[in-house]
């Protein structure tokens, strides 16, 4: 034969991107408008919302993850229950730092591919191609925010689980420009990240135990501290917020899911140890 | 040829026949109410027959297998869009069989220059409580019947000849008993459904014709021997669990474990 035979293609492959593109939808555009309405509004004299604080640390049992509840628009404080852990399937969360409406509708169509993906093929997503998909969303993303709107910083944690095989917990944090990289052992992504990044690293080398080796009641307290750290010196980040009651949120991801700290645990922990 | 209406009703009636003819021999398949939501229950020889099309959502379908996996992919494409373009909630077993598969089935049944789609189709959702449940059955011509919804027990089962079925639901009535039955004992209730309407469909092909006293069926004796051969699959839509999809497909272990004494 003189030519190859051309390859054939998956008559299905799975890709709930493709699927929304035959019905009209396309995420750029989309991811457009969310930032147009937040360039538009930052025209208007900054009442366009931001997010702030988010970390990511692999502990005992897994991934601990925790964000802080403020949104803020320039100087304002816009919202102080901000929810910006999102879950996206029964073992990954997204921690967005960035403008929340990009960063939305991205954990919007991340949820729906990879339920997608799971249904249609019978399998569940690889942890790599889970992470691609975020990887190619920001991509997607990426005139916005060489415009400096729109931009989102996320962390995706997950526990990986997939196909029967225990691959523990992960950690993958993104620049904007969508290069995804495996945090060893923590990340922490928007304005307040700098302090928390510096006191994991501290607690990480001289902190008496390795992050990795922390049980689930001590990860949680060093989650409180370290945001409340990082609201310390960032106007952006809330930590507790005892006038109003408003905690962060705080999640871990184990082998058998996500279970949600709840706000009577998180009083508890803070009263008594932060 | 076809342009003449007559013969137009005449090709219809052979497509019905040469489909109604393909699907005699199919693994029935049956729905029934538990405790904690709906278990689906058939008998396969390789491939699956029951799948999750959505969060609330199971399908199951006796067939030809690419024209399964063909609607199949039509309810969860159609799920997945109709979620993610308004809200999870949004997705109705009711809207996806209306506007969506029933009218697929209905064209392809309808274009007689084309091949039909081979395949009977049982859908189930779950709702928050079990008056909210809804049991849907498609046929190949695109009609479907909401069932048993008004009962007091939602159950249904799929066969490949109106006679099994019948035969199905008449030992469904007969020993149904107790809604709030444990997930064993629907296992061990829905594989001897499955075997009468097995059963059922195999003697009609041998006897075909001839006017026989029917037997007795015994259940559980026909189902231990067809499980020489096959293998039980099962799927809960289970109200308790915690995640936002409700389905889960039962294991090999727990199915044995159920019907081990049967």
């Amino acid at each position: 034969m003189d030519h190859p035979t051309p390859l054939p293609q998956f008559l299905h492959d799975g890709d709930f991107l493709s699927v929304l593109k035959a019905h009209g939808y396309e995420v750029a555009p989309r991811l457009a408008d969310a930032a147009a309405k937040f360039q538009h509004e930052a025209g208007k004299g900054g009442i366009a919302t931001e997010g702030t604080t988010v970390l990511a640390i692999k502990y005992k049992d897994g991934v601990l993850v925790a964000g802080d509840r403020r949104a803020t628009a320039g100087n304002l404080v816009m919202y102080e229950r901000a929810e910006k852990l999102i879950n996206i399937d029964s073992h990954s969360v997204l921690a967005i730092a960035g403008v929340p409406a990009v960063a939305f509708e991205m954990a919007r169509v991340l949820e729906h591919s990879f339920k997608y993906y799971l249904r249609s093929q019978l399998q569940e997503m690889s942890t790599a191609g889970k992470v691609r998909s975020l990887s190619k969303l920001l991509k997607e993303n990426l005139p916005l925010t060489l415009q400096g709107v729109g931009m989102v910083v996320p962390i995706f944690a997950t526990y990986e689980v997939a196909n029967g095989k225990d691959g523990g917990g992960k950690v993958y944090f993104y620049d904007a420009l969508g290069a995804q990289f495996e945090g060893v052992d923590y990340s922490a992504s928007g304005s307040g990240s700098l302090s928390v990044r510096s006191v994991l690293h501290y607690l990480n080398n001289w902190g008496g135990k390795p992050l990795a080796k922390y049980t689930e009641s001590e990860i949680i307290v060093a989650a409180l501290r370290l945001l409340d750290t990082a609201a310390d010196s960032d106007t952006a980040t809330s930590g507790y917020n005892p006038k109003s009651n408003i905690f962060p949120l705080v999640r871990t991801i184990t082998k058998d899911g996500i279970h949600e700290i709840s706000e009577i645990d998180l009083a508890k922990a803070y009263r008594s140890e932060v | 040829m076809i342009e003449e209406p007559y013969r137009w009703v005449e090709a219809i009636a052979n497509r019905r026949e040469y489909i109604e003819d393909q699907l005699r021999r199919g693994s029935p398949i049956v729905l029934l109410n538990y405790a904690d939501g709906l278990l689906l229950l058939t008998v396969s020889r390789e491939t699956r027959k029951i799948f999750e099309v959505y969060d609330r959502v199971a399908f199951s379908a006796l067939g030809h297998p690419a024209d399964i996996e063909r609607m199949r992919l039509v309810a969860i494409d159609l799920a997945h869009i109709e979620g993610f373009n308004r809200a999870v909630n949004d997705v109705s077993l009711r809207r996806l069989v209306n506007f969506g598969m029933s009218p697929a089935l209905k064209g392809a049944f309808e274009q007689v220059y084309s091949a039909p789609y081979i395949v009977k189709i049982l859908l189930a959702e779950l709702g928050d409580d079990p008056e909210h449940d809804s049991i849907v059955k498609l046929d190949y011509d695109g009609s479907f019947a909401r069932s048993d919804v008004e009962m007091k027990e939602p159950f249904d089962v799929l066969a490949g000849t109106a006679e099994a079925e019948k035969q199905m639901l008449d030992y469904l009535l007969e020993h149904g008993g107790n809604p709030r039955r444990s997930l064993d004992d629907a296992l061990r209730l829905a594989a001897k459904t499955w075997a009468v309407g097995m059963e059922t469909a195999e003697r009609q092909d041998k006897v075909e014709g001839e006017e026989t006293p029917p037997e007795k069926i015994d259940a559980e004796k026909a189902f231990k021997e067809h499980l020489k051969t096959r293998h039980v699959e099962a799927a809960v839509l289970e109200r308790s669990r915690p995640a936002t999809g409700k389905f889960r497909l039962l294991e090999e272990k727990e199915i044995r474990a159920a019907l081990k004494d049967l």
